[in-house]
């Protein structure tokens, strides 16, 4: 395996563990902001100097007190961010900031701020919410601009520093487009790297510098990456925060080539530019289209555009339990796609209905 | 095991709420405008402009009464959407796609031309696109926004200093949305917008909401209750889906003097009251007899629900600016409900007030924060027992469940 894909699968396998802790030469250590959804504006978290980390859940590890604190209505993932954020599997974290990117996160959210209220001796740090919404009208715009300028404050008040957003929007658009080249890798034929690397890949857990070095490098040594010629399958649906599903799924002989939730690519591909605060929190509006926040329409015109980009041969979509929006959206989706489509609902945490996807397609290759 | 509407109040309101309907079908057949609004959008300015409207979660409570449920949620599932997910609104989802929408109850729901929504958690905005793809329909969709910090005491701030407990942001966009949505109607509908109409709405909608207040100080703190939610449900129901009408503020008004002569020659749901229980959660539709269930056995009455006290404190808005002051009856309607601290504290609030000994809380897969609330009640002293079912869907009740509040009866709350 190259070196650079090596490197970053190796970062990615600490997704979700304390990060090693950096100390500046003069023996402050660098705050940690814990970051859940997204449509979190992290470059607002890098402008302010904060190492951020993306909670994610373990379907392995169990996830009693989440469960107890937000109910078996709410997403898996969120009741195992919770546990883990509970059992300090996240080490010390400064700050929580959360988004508002599904229902889900809204509700880890209340849980955590009424836990700091009401169980002060769980020992949480101050959570923030970042309310970005996606009605496509101008009154939402300028909500959402709204939002993005408290946050903005909210972090100079934190850090006591101004924030240095031009060089932060940049070095994240930098990422943004390597992260758009390494997914036309993928999207290559015979595809250069798996759904589960490239979820590497994506999600590694670097400081945005370290990831862009990573990056280009993995660029300069496409050459020596392998074919993978598997059936190509477009995942849709529930989001991702562990390699399970893509592992489960590519066992049986396929190859994600593309997906549409929250730990892909960068979704819009398009760079944020230089227009300061107005152009981040537009990106933000226009994130997506996630299941979450899109309607039918819009999730069934862009999974038909993403499966032609990715030529992928199978589209399959993902519900998983207590998340049912991507159920609804796989009538209109099949209807505007000209390949086979299938739907794993009810899904639980970290697990896909293999036999589900076999009945649809005896054979994967 | 009774379940007899007794008050005169509740007959009124379901004869009424039949005469309304058949009005609305005659109105709508004749050419006029129909919109189907959701429970927590501002159907005051469809009252303003004289737009004929029905409320979904209505038609869905009726659905579910009339054990008519499965029958929607299974043409939802023929169109290869899920039946297992939000079915309060996909139950009025499916009436859109039957193909004798007049075997419907009451003559069925007619076509909307324009349903409202607010786009609170995952699916509710699916369910209301998807039905904007019918055709003649238009989904108008109003965000559901969140704040971090607010203060904890919504009851005591939201009649006069609602600006406080809501917070500009979530108020200027709601009032910029409504400000919208009238040009939209006017535009689509030719109706016109009176500004004094419009206050003469709101007006009607704090005095109705008044007269509720006091009907819900009158039960607390009467014992033997004079009545139990049976019948205080409809009393209250009914008349807020006509909320800003002469005749729901009038019948409002009824009511509590209905229950003002109750309390007055002595009467109670149960003379022989032993426990005062509150009910957490929606209204179980297709076993409203459940209500009653425990009142020989036990003497213990469902003394409350959130429907009389949500109308007592979660309505009123008084102010100058008849906009805002209606965004900030919406803009976190269901935070009052469902949100930490804000709801915790709250039904603690309305425990106390009412005397509570025990709480029985209706835990659907809905998302919310349910913990929160029965942990709140449990430290203030209340026994708490947790009952897992949808309100609409009767697959998901339980005999069993009839048999656990009997023996928590027993062994907890009169123990
Ligand atoms: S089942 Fe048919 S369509 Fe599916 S992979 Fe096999 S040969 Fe191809
Ligand atoms: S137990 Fe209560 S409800 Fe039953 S008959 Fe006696 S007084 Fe009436």
């Amino acid at each position: 395996m190259p070196m650079a894909l090596a490197m970053l699968e190796e970062a990615y396998a600490r997704r979700g563990a304390p990060p090693a802790s950096s100390t500046l030469p003069t023996g402050d250590r660098t705050p940690v902001v814990g970051y859940v959804g997204a449509d979190m504006p992290v470059e607002l978290l890098t402008a302010a100097g904060l190492r951020a980390l993306r909670l994610t859940g373990d379907p392995e590890s169990g996830s009693a007190r989440g469960d107890r604190y937000l109910g078996r209505g709410v997403d898996p993932t969120a009741r195992s961010v919770l546990t883990r954020l509970l059992a300090g599997s996240f080490g010390d974290l400064d700050h929580l900031v959360i988004s508002h990117d599904c229902e889900a996160s809204l509700r880890l959210f209340y849980a955590l701020r009424e836990l700091r209220r009401v169980e002060p001796g769980t020992g949480l740090p101050e959570v923030y919410l970042v309310d970005i919404l996606h009605l496509p009208h101008r009154t939402t715009a300028r909500y959402n601009r709204r939002r993005i300028g408290e946050f903005a404050a909210r972090l100079e008040a934190w850090t006591g520093r101004t924030l240095d957003l031009a060089g932060a929007v940049a070095a994240h658009d930098e990422r943004r487009r390597l992260l758009v080249a390494a997914a036309e890798l993928r999207r290559a034929v015979p595809a250069r790297l798996t759904g589960r690397q490239f979820l590497a890949v994506a999600n590694a857990v670097l400081p945005v510098a370290e990831h862009i070095a990573l990056l280009e490098r993995l660029l300069a040594e496409a050459g020596q990456l392998e074919e993978h010629a598997g059936r190509r399958v477009f995942l849709s649906g529930s989001d991702h925060d562990t390699p399970h599903v893509y592992e489960a799924v590519e066992s049986e002989g396929y190859v994600i080539v593309g997906e549409d939730h929250g730990f892909g690519g960068p979704s819009p591909e398009g760079l944020i530019g230089s227009g300061g605060l107005d152009a981040l929190a537009e990106h933000y509006h226009y994130s997506g289209p996630t299941a979450h926040r899109a309607t039918v329409s819009e999730r069934a015109a862009h999974a038909a555009r993403a499966v032609r980009h990715c030529r992928a041969e199978l589209f399959v979509a993902y519900s998983r339990i207590a998340d049912e929006a991507p159920a609804w959206d796989f009538p209109a989706q099949r209807a505007a796609l000209d390949i086979p489509a299938v739907l794993l609902e009810r899904q639980e945490y970290g697990r896909a209905d293999l036999t589900a996807l076999r009945k649809e397609h005896p054979c994967a290759v | 095991m009774r379940s007899v509407k007794s008050l005169a109040t509740a007959a009124e309101a379901g004869r009424h709420q039949r005469e309304w309907f058949a009005d609305l079908r005659r109105r709508v057949a004749a050419g006029e405008p129909f919109a189907l609004l959701n429970a927590d959008v501002p159907h005051e300015i469809f009252r303003t402009m004289d737009i004929p409207y029905a409320v979904s979660q209505w038609w869905a409570s009726l659905v579910a009464a009339k054990q008519r449920s499965q029958h929607y949620l299974e043409l939802v599932r023929q169109r290869g959407y899920p039946d297992y997910s939000e079915q309060y609104n996909s139950v009025t989802l499916g009436s859109a796609f039957d193909p004798e929408p007049e075997a419907g109850p009451w003559g069925g729901l007619p076509r909307p031309d324009i349903v409202v929504g607010d786009v609170t958690g995952d699916i509710t905005r699916k369910v209301f696109d998807i039905w904007g793809h019918e055709p003649g329909v238009t989904f108008y969709p109003l965000e559901s926004a969140a704040e971090n910090e607010v203060p904890v005491n919504w009851w005591e701030l939201m009649p006069h200093r609602w600006e406080q407990a809501i917070g500009p942001a979530r108020l200027d966009l709601l009032t910029a949305e409504l400000e919208n949505l009238v040009r939209f109607l006017e535009t689509t509908t030719g109706r016109r917008f009176s500004e004094s109409r419009f206050r003469e709405v709101m007006a009607l909608v704090d005095e109705q909401e008044e007269w509720n207040r006091k009907t819900r100080d009158l039960i607390a703190r009467t014992r033997p209750a004079p009545l139990g939610v049976v019948d205080s449900i409809p009393s209250v129901m009914l008349p807020q889906w006509h909320r800003g009408t002469e005749w729901a503020r009038d019948i409002a008004k009824r009511f509590y003097e209905e229950v003002r002569d109750r309390v007055e020659s002595g009467q109670a749901a149960c003379p022989d009251e032993r426990a005062r229980l509150m009910w957490i959660g929606r209204g179980l539709w297709y076993d409203m007899g459940f209500y009653q269930r425990f009142q020989d056995e036990y003497g213990a009455v469902f003394v409350w629900s959130m429907y009389l006290a949500i109308a007592a404190d979660g309505y009123i808005r008084y102010g100058d600016d008849p906009m805002r002051a209606l965004a900030a009856r919406f803009a976190a309607f269901g935070d009052q409900l469902y949100t930490p601290p804000w709801s915790s504290e709250w039904y603690v609030k309305e425990a106390r007030l009412h005397g509570i000994d025990g709480v029985v809380h209706l835990v659907s897969d809905d998302p919310r924060g349910s913990y929160f609330t029965a942990r709140a009640l449990e430290a203030a002293g209340f026994p708490v027992i947790e009952i897992h079912a949808d309100n609409v869907d009767a697959r998901t009740f339980g005999d069993e469940v009839v048999e656990r509040v009997g023996q928590w009866l027993e062994n907890v709350v009169l123990a």
